[in-house]
């Protein structure tokens, strides 16, 4: 009889304000202050972007042109995605076959590798004689570093680093959405006659379009927000999100968090509207245009002949794909480092050699314990404490009325540009703000805090709505559980799954963060960070084996992650 | 109780009391309001109305877990993660009980339920009939006195439904436990029940014991979605002690059951298919309705009849394969009769007579 006086005292109010709060300060606040520090200091942002006394507008100029060149990158990278991004997902979903798993893997490493390892990766494979160049005989890179793709006038290489980047939102995104169609609408759609072509198109093309859409969107914007990998191969050209860096590194903070801003706002008014959309399930597309018979009948032929015709190019181009931007590199920069290890191997000086940089007077090998200790720091805080607010806040997503409205808002931190979001945490917590937290190691762990919550809350809320939770729950408290004990007894080991897979994503994640680090670290520098050092310094042995270092890490808990989801 | 959903109204008024080990079925169509009724009684819902009593306390304020209810869910909500001994032993434990007497009572319920050898086995390892019978281990090892039982038997196929029917309501009476059983299945109801509860939209249609329910059925809807029935439309011309007497469509009288229907009103009369006879010639003491058989559909252990009467109003009559049983093929001009008392008149239902057996 004791024991059911319990029930007023109601813990549960306590923890959802304090997770609240976490949210709001941890999470959202930098974001949104900004665009209010834009609004505040306005007078400055006017006269350094607009009326600069000795440049005039130039620095507006320069926005534009950063910003023209970021939407025509990552417009184009994404339609390069569409293109072989919707077979590939159409194979992986439908297709069982030897080695899925491991090429599903293959998808998902540009996810959690450091984009600038990768970076580095890309530039040695492509366009040094130390990649592939060599490899066929020929005195310098396959592609040379001002090969711009024709049209879009975007330098090939950031394209090819942009494209494999983009590549597993797409296709992941859409391999879930055509699983969670039922096959039988594509039996039934054969069995009436139509082609494998025709029945997509008509067919799994209607029902999975807000899957593409979504996939499309995330990919922009992550396309958008890419520095990490960029700072590498950008050479001359600029992004939007490296504008900010060196603006910020150039002291030019009005036109930063101005082009920061505008980047913000830019990819909220993309995915919001998306997030509405996909929010209403059975929403599908009206797709019964009225075409002239005759053509439907032209196209159903030339689809006809085409599925006969195509099928093994549309199984294997997208692989192709996938070989070159991700697996070669990856290849490629591991053998470097061996050719690479006692002396450079065209030169045979031994000041090329990784050995020499690492151990000799750069003493290489001392920073990269330092950064290396630093990032796992930062990695284990920043996760540890986003896992805390996490799991409360996914509980609230999923239980409370407002909780689609928090986990849209969720998503700002995953789409605002890295570096906006590093620059935001530098101007609220900074000396510019705040003045709580200096630059190092604190501020690139709040920074890092702001894009794992939402990353381990996606995670967890995954495995929640693939299990009944509700109900186990209810029926534990039937049974005899408090609200407290049936979440420790049921819900929490149901959705375990779900948070060590978010924990070692997010740990994998900041890890490898490169573009917000860059802004925040100051004198603490991270691995991701020192190889953007080292190719700056022109140490490319020190940065060949970095690289490499920083890829068999992120393999290492990608192999954890595959262990832990499995069961 | 009552409870609304934004603009459905889920139970409109629900009145209703139990008698300590007293197994109720309530019976009703989907979307009649069972289930939330259910939850309602363990504290998984909260009414906007109406108080909830157990053994004499006002139980509205108090969480699931403290009240002496179980509710074991259609999909049983087995713990996917524990194992069955630790399904079963969860309520025990988790109310903190000695360690050795919920060992002693988990090993007595897994024997109880048949399952000892599979203590170890995960849910999703147990074949559906197992499953079932978890659940049932752990409601019962909770210690609760009051099972709510949401289609318990529902996941299960034909053949297992039958056969566990008998086992669940015996492991209930032994255990002296009090059972509410929700089913849309009036088969079910009317064989496991002590008492039948008919649920439609919301409001409660007639609460009586299987026997009542089945011969006595209060309304249309009761006596169409309770073991179905011929409905035929006509007014009633007088009434007597012995029973009234009814005109139907081309001025066919017939006699049936006392009712309150006033004379010259228009009422709808019920009567039982299988209280229908088919036969050659009349049979004296019945009303005696000449047709011819439409069409014949064997079941199995009966065989079912259809009769276009010589008024145009179809009727089924369903008859048992017995040694009297004789054939008669389409076509063939034959008498459907049926005994006065078994013929139930209600008044004519202001929206009509379909709109009450469709409802179903």
């Amino acid at each position: 009889m004791i024991q059911r006086m319990t029930r007023s005292i109601n813990p549960s109010r306590l923890v959802v304000w304090a997770t609240l709060i976490g949210l709001i300060v941890l999470v959202l606040l930098p974001t949104f202050y900004l665009i209010s520090y834009v609004f505040l200091k306005w007078g400055d942002v006017w006269v350094e972007v607009f009326e600069n006394p000795i440049i005039g507008d130039e620095n507006w100029r320069q926005i534009l042109k950063v910003l023209f060149f970021s939407f025509r990158l990552s417009l184009s990278a994404v339609a390069f995605d569409l293109l072989f991004g919707v077979p590939l997902a159409y194979v992986l979903a439908r297709k069982q076959f030897p080695g899925k798993g491991l090429l599903e893997d293959l998808i998902t490493l540009p996810l959690v590798i450091p984009t600038s390892g990768f970076g580095f990766a890309t530039l040695i494979t492509w366009t040094s004689v130390a990649g592939i160049g060599g490899f066929l005989g020929m005195n310098t890179g396959v592609i040379p570093l001002d090969a711009v793709v024709p049209i879009i006038n975007v330098p090939l290489i950031v394209f090819i680093v942009h494209v494999a980047l983009t590549f597993p939102y797409i296709v992941r995104t859409l391999q879930t959405k055509i699983q969670s169609i039922d096959t039988t609408y594509e039996t039934a759609s054969r069995t009436l006659g139509a082609n494998p072509l025709t029945t997509f198109r008509n067919v799994l093309l209607p029902l999975v379009l807000p899957g593409i859409f979504s996939g499309a969107v995330l990919a922009f914007a992550r396309s958008l927000g890419e520095t990490g990998a960029t700072l590498i191969v950008a050479g001359v050209s600029s992004t939007a999100s490296i504008a900010i860096v060196r603006w910020t590194a150039e002291f030019k903070l009005a036109t930063a968090a101005f082009m920061g801003s505008l980047l913000v706002i830019i990819a909220w008014a993309l995915i919001l509207p998306v997030e509405r959309y996909m929010g209403r399930e059975k929403r599908s597309f009206k797709t019964s245009y009225r075409l002239p018979f005759s053509l439907i009948k032209r196209v159903m032929r030339l689809e006809r002949y085409a599925s006969e015709k195509l099928t093994r190019i549309k199984d294997f181009a997208p692989i192709f794909v996938l070989v070159l931007t991700v697996i070669v590199p990856i290849i490629v920069v591991a053998n470097s480092v061996i050719s690479y290890w006692s002396a450079d191997p065209y030169t045979g000086k031994v000041q090329g050699g990784v050995v020499y940089q690492l151990f000799g007077p750069a003493n290489y090998f001392n920073t990269l314990v330092k950064a290396s200790l630093t990032s796992i720091i930062v990695a284990l805080v920043s996760t540890y404490v986003s896992t805390c607010i996490a799991i409360p806040l996914s509980f609230i997503i999923a239980r409370r009325w407002y909780g689609g409205f928090i986990r849209s808002i969720l998503k700002v931190p995953l789409i605002v540009p890295t570096s906006s979001l590093g620059l935001s945490v530098l101007l609220l917590w900074g000396s510019n703000g705040l003045n709580l937290v200096g630059s190092g190691i604190w501020l690139i762990i709040l920074t890092h805090i702001a894009f794992s919550v939402p990353v381990i809350v996606e995670s967890i809320l995954a495995s929640y709505e693939g299990s009944d939770i509700q109900m186990y729950e209810d029926s534990a408290r039937t049974l005899g559980a408090t609200a407290y004990n049936a979440i420790e007894t049921v819900s929490l080991p149901l959705i375990k799954g779900g948070v060590l897979t978010g924990f070692i994503l997010s740990f994998a994640h900041s890890l490898g963060e490169t573009g917000a680090t860059y802004i925040v670290m100051g004198r603490d520098i991270t691995v991701p960070a020192l190889v953007v050092n080292m190719v700056e310094a022109l140490a490319i042995p020190a940065a060949l084996f970095t690289s490499t270092y920083l890829i068999v890490l992120s393999m290492i808990l990608l192999t954890i992650i595959r262990f832990t989801t499995r069961r | 109780m009552t409870k609304r959903f934004g603009e459905i109204t889920a139970l409109d008024g629900v009145n209703l009391s139990i008698e300590d080990g007293e197994y109720v079925c309530v019976l009703g169509p989907t979307g009649a309001g069972k289930t939330t009724f259910l939850r309602i009684v363990a504290g998984l819902l909260e009414p906007d109305e109406g108080e909830i009593y157990i053994d004499g306390k006002c139980v509205n304020n108090l969480p699931p877990e403290a009240r002496d209810t179980v509710y074991m869910f259609q999909q049983y909500a087995l713990f996917p993660h524990m194992t069955v001994w630790q399904n079963v032993s969860y309520g025990p434990e988790i109310k903190d009980w000695n360690r050795e007497k919920v060992e002693q009572l988990t090993a007595e319920i897994l024997e109880m339920v048949r399952l000892a050898e599979r203590r170890d086995a995960y849910p999703h390892e147990l074949s559906g009939g197992m499953q079932q019978r978890v659940a049932l281990g752990r409601g019962i090892a909770s210690g609760a006195r009051i099972l709510l039982l949401d289609e318990p038997l529902g996941a299960l196929d034909a053949r297992l439904r039958v056969g566990l029917r008998t086992q669940l309501r015996q492991l209930v009476k032994d255990q002296g436990l009090t059972a509410i059983h929700v089913t849309h299945d009036q088969e079910e109801a009317l064989m496991i029940a002590d008492r039948v509860v008919v649920l439609r939209n919301g409001r409660i249609e007639q609460t009586g014991t299987p026997h009542e329910v089945y011969s006595r059925p209060n309304s249309i809807f009761v006596a169409s979605f309770v073991g179905g029935a011929n409905f035929v439309e006509g007014t009633i011309i007088g009434s007597s002690d012995a029973g009234s007497v009814m005109e139907v469509l081309g001025g066919l009288q017939i006699k049936v059951a006392v009712s309150d229907v006033g004379a010259g009103e228009k009422a709808v009369l019920a009567f039982r298919r299988e209280d229908t006879w088919v036969g050659e010639e009349e049979v004296a003491g019945s009303n005696n309705l000449p047709g011819v058989i439409v069409s014949a559909t064997f079941i199995g252990d009966s065989m079912e009849y259809e009769i276009r009467l010589e008024n145009g109003v179809s009727i089924v009559s369903k008859i048992l394969m017995s040694d009297a049983f004789k054939a008669y093929t389409e076509g063939q001009r034959v008498v459907a009769s049926f005994p006065p008392e078994k013929g139930h008149v209600f008044p004519y239902p202001v929206m009509g007579l379909l709109k009450e057996v469709e409802a179903i």
